[in-house]
C-alpha cells in the first residue's frame, strides 16, 4: 500500500468577512500518496495555489485539518512549521525566487545549511544536482547572471537537494517558454520515475496535464474531479 | 550562511549602506573626539592647578585654610616633615609662609596675599620663575627681594627696581609691622587672582618680620607618580588627628575643579546615550527600509524552511555587520581628527573654568579603554536598533510576505 504523506480533510479557507467573505477553498478533501506525479489544475481564482500554500503549511486554514506524519499542521507554531517544511517539503515558486545575494551554489546549499548537512555531503549532493540540472559551471554565478530556465532548475534543485518528501510547484513553467517548459517537466519526470520523489503541482500547462499521472481538478474552490492515469 | 547573507544583504544598497555607516560613524566620532579634548581638559585644568601655587598636596595647620590666622602655623614642622618624606614618590617640597598684607609705594597701597618661599624650593613646585616678564626672580630664602603680580604692578604704577613697604600683623604681638622690600621681577601667571593680590618674598625675611622663625604656614607638595585623576600613585598616610595639621589633595583643595573633572565622565555617558539613540531611530528606519523592500524575499527565505528565529537573527546579524563597518570607518576618522587636534590642539589660553585659568592649548588625551567603550556602544545600540525590524520579521506569516511581491 503507498504512504499517505499529506491528508487533507475539509479544507475549506475564507478570505474578508461577513458580506465581503470569499471561498477560496470549501471542503476539500484530499490525499497526497508517496511517488504521486500530480497536477493541480482549474481555471484562474479556482483555488490551485491557496491549496498549495495551505498544504505546505505557508497559509492558515479557516476550517478543516492536514495531517502530516501523524501530526495536525493546525497544531504546529510558526517555527515547527517551518522545521517542517524545511524536513518534508520542496518549494519551487512560479518566478524561481532565488536569493539573489548567493551564488548558484549558495542557493542550492542553503536549505541544507538550515538542517546542518555535513559540508562534504553538501558538496557531494550540489555537485550531482548541478551534473543532472545541466549547470555545471554555473556554482559561481549569481542568479541575475542566469537565463529564466537556468534559474528555474536552480530552483528546482534547492527543492529537492534537501530530499523532501514532496516537491510542491506553483505554475513551475509558467514564465518558461513551451521548450524549457518541456525540458523541466522531462527532468521531475525522470526525478519522479528514478528517486520515487513525490510532486504535486499547480499548472495551467498542457504538458504538465499530458504528463501528469493525477489529475486533480478544483473549481471554485472544490475539487471536482481527482483521476489517476497509469 | 547567514552572516553571508546579511553581509551581502547590506551592500545591496551601497549608498544607503554607506550614509548608515557615516551617520554611525560620524556619531563615534563625535563621542571620541569629544571624549578626547574632554580628558585633555581636564588633564590641562588639573596640570595648570597642580603646576601653579597648589601642588598635588598640602599641608596646613588645622584651621589655617578657613581663618588665615596668621598664628595657626603647622605643628611639628620636623616631625611633619618627615612624615611627608616617608612617601616614595615625593618629588619636590615647598615650606610657605602665607599672610594677608598691605603693600604699599608711591602710588598707593593695596591689599595682598604674602607668601614667603624659598625660591630653590619653589623652583621645583610652582612656575613663578617661569612666569617672570621683568626683571629677576628671587634669589635667595633671606634678603629683601620681592616679586608681584603684573596686574598689581600696573595699579601701583611699579618697575623692577623700585621699594615697596610691606605691613602685616606679627604673629607674637599682633601688632603692626612693616618691611621694606626691593621690587626685583613682575610674574604673570595669567590667574587673575595671583597677578591681582600676590606678592612673593624670601621666607627668612617674612618669619622675621612676622615672628614667625622657622615656622610655616604651608607645605605644598608635588609627587612624581600620579594615577589619571592627578593624585598620587600611593595614597599619602594619613594625619594623627593629634597632629593638629591636616594634609589634603588637591582634590579636596579645588572640589569644584575635581567635581568638574569626576562629571565628565557621567556627561559623555548621558551625551553618548542621547546621541546614539537619536541615530538608532535612523538604523532603525534604515532597516525597515531593506526590510520593506525585501519582504518577498524575506517570505521566500521563511517558506523554505528559515524559522522564525533565524530570520529575525539575519537581520540582527545585518545590524552587526553595518555596526562594525561602520565603527572601523569611525575609528578611522576618529584617529584623523584627534591626530590633526592632537598636533594643533585647541586655543582655549586665558579662559577660566572652575577656578582655573587654561595657560596651554587643550589637546585630546585619549584613553585606550574609550576606543573599546564607544565602538561598543555603537554596535550595541545599533544591535537595539535592529530589534524591532527583526521582530516584524519574526512574526511576519511568509506568506503575507510573498503575497507583497512587486509586479
Amino acid at each position: 500500500m503507498t504512504e499517505t504523506l499529506i491528508a487533507a480533510n475539509n479544507l475549506t479557507k475564507t478570505f474578508g468577512e461577513g458580506e465581503t467573505e470569499i471561498y477560496a477553498l470549501r471542503n476539500v478533501n484530499l490525499e497526497i500518496k508517496r511517488g504521486d506525479f500530480a497536477a493541480i489544475v482549474g481555471p484562474s481564482g479556482s483555488g490551485k495555489t491557496t491549496l498549495l500554500n495551505i498544504l505546505c503549511g505557508l497559509d492558515k486554514l479557516s476550517s478543516g485539518d492536514i495531517q502530516v506524519s501523524g501530526r495536525s499542521l493546525k497544531e504546529m507554531n510558526g517555527s515547527e512549521l517551518s522545521r517542517f517544511r524545511l524536513e518534508h517539503i520542496g518549494l519551487v515558486f512560479q518566478a524561481y525566487n532565488l536569493i539573489p545575494v548567493l551564488t548558484v551554489l549558495e542557493n542550492i546549499e542553503y536549505v541544507m545549511l538550515l538542517q546542518k548537512v555535513p559540508a562534504e555531503e553538501r558538496r557531494k549532493r550540489v555537485q550531482n544536482f548541478l551534473a543532472k540540472l545541466g549547470l555545471e559551471g554555473k556554482e559561481d554565478r549569481f542568479p541575475a547572471e542566469l537565463s529564466g530556465g537556468q534559474q528555474q532548475r536552480v530552483a528546482i534543485a534547492r527543492a529537492m537537494v534537501s530530499h523532501p518528501d514532496i516537491i510542491l510547484a506553483d505554475e513551475p513553467t509558467a514564465n518558461l517558454d513551451s521548450e524549457k517548459g518541456g525540458q523541466l517537466l522531462e527532468m521531475m519526470k525522470q526525478f519522479n520515475k528514478e528517486l520515487s520523489m513525490t510532486f504535486v503541482f499547480s499548472t495551467h500547462d498542457p504538458q504538465i496535464m499530458e504528463q501528469a499521472k493525477r489529475i486533480v481538478t478544483l473549481s471554485d474552490g472544490q475539487i471536482v474531479k481527482d483521476e489517476s492515469r497509469k | 550562511m547567514l552572516w553571508k547573507l546579511a553581509w551581502r544583504n547590506l551592500w545591496r544598497n551601497r549608498t544607503r549602506t554607506v550614509l548608515t555607516a557615516l551617520v554611525i560613524a560620524v556619531g563615534l566620532v563625535a563621542m571620541v573626539f569629544t571624549d578626547t579634548m574632554f580628558e585633555g581638559m581636564n588633564t590641562n585644568m588639573v596640570k595648570n592647578a597642580t603646576d601653579s601655587l597648589m601642588g598635588h598636596a598640602q599641608m596646613n595647620a588645622l584651621g589655617f585654610r578657613d581663618e588665615q590666622n596668621v598664628t595657626l602655623t603647622i605643628n611639628d614642622i620636623d616631625q611633619s616633615l618627615a612624615h611627608l618624606e616617608e612617601h616614595p614618590h615625593l618629588s619636590a617640597l615647598s615650606m610657605r609662609v602665607v599672610t594677608q598684607s598691605m603693600l604699599s609705594s608711591s602710588a598707593g597701597t593695596e591689599p595682598v596675599l604674602s607668601l614667603g618661599i624659598d625660591p630653590k624650593e619653589e623652583h621645583r613646585l610652582s612656575k613663578f620663575d617661569e612666569a617672570i616678564i621683568e626683571g629677576e626672580y628671587l634669589d635667595s630664602a633671606s634678603g629683601r627681594n620681592m616679586i608681584l603680580g603684573s596686574k598689581l604692578s600696573e595699579k601701583l604704577e611699579l618697575h623692577p627696581g623700585e621699594r615697596l613697604v610691606l605691613t602685616s600683623v606679627d604673629a607674637a604681638s599682633g601688632e603692626m609691622t612693616q618691611e621694606l622690600f626691593r621690587l626685583s621681577g613682575i610674574f604673570k601667571t595669567g590667574e587673575d587672582k595671583m597677578d591681582e593680590s600676590m606678592v612673593v618674598v624670601p621666607r627668612k625675611t617674612l618669619q622675621q618680620m612676622l615672628k614667625l622663625e622657622g615656622k610655616v604656614h604651608q607645605i605644598a607638595m608635588r609627587f612624581s607618580q600620579l594615577t589619571k585623576d592627578g593624585v598620587p600613585l600611593i595614597p599619602l598616610a594619613e594625619l594623627h588627628e593629634s597632629s593638629g595639621n591636616e594634609l589634603l589633595l588637591w582634590t579636596e583643595l579645588m572640589p569644584s575643579l575635581y567635581m568638574m573633572t569626576q562629571m565628565t565622565d557621567l556627561s559623555m555617558a548621558i551625551m553618548g546615550v542621547i546621541l546614539f539613540l537619536i541615530i538608532s531611530l535612523g538604523i532603525t528606519n534604515t532597516l525597515l527600509m531593506g526590510l520593506y523592500e525585501r519582504l518577498f524575499e524575506f517570505g521566500v527565505i521563511k517558506s523554505i524552511g528559515t524559522t522564525p528565529w533565524q530570520t529575525a537573527r539575519l537581520m540582527v546579524y545585518e545590524a552587526i555587520c553595518l555596526g562594525f563597518f561602520s565603527v572601523i570607518v569611525g575609528l578611522a576618522l576618529s584617529a584623523v581628527s584627534t591626530s590633526m587636534f592632537a598636533s594643533y590642539g585647541i586655543d582655549y589660553i586665558g579662559i577660566e573654568i572652575s577656578g582655573v585659568t587654561l595657560q596651554e592649548k587643550i589637546y585630546p588625551s585619549l584613553e585606550w579603554s574609550r576606543l573599546v567603550f564607544y565602538p561598543f556602544l555603537s554596535i550595541g545600540f545599533t544591535i537595539i536598533a535592529s530589534v524591532y525590524p527583526a521582530c516584524k520579521l519574526f512574526y511576519m506569516l511568509p506568506i503575507d510576505a510573498l503575497r507583497k511581491r512587486k509586479l
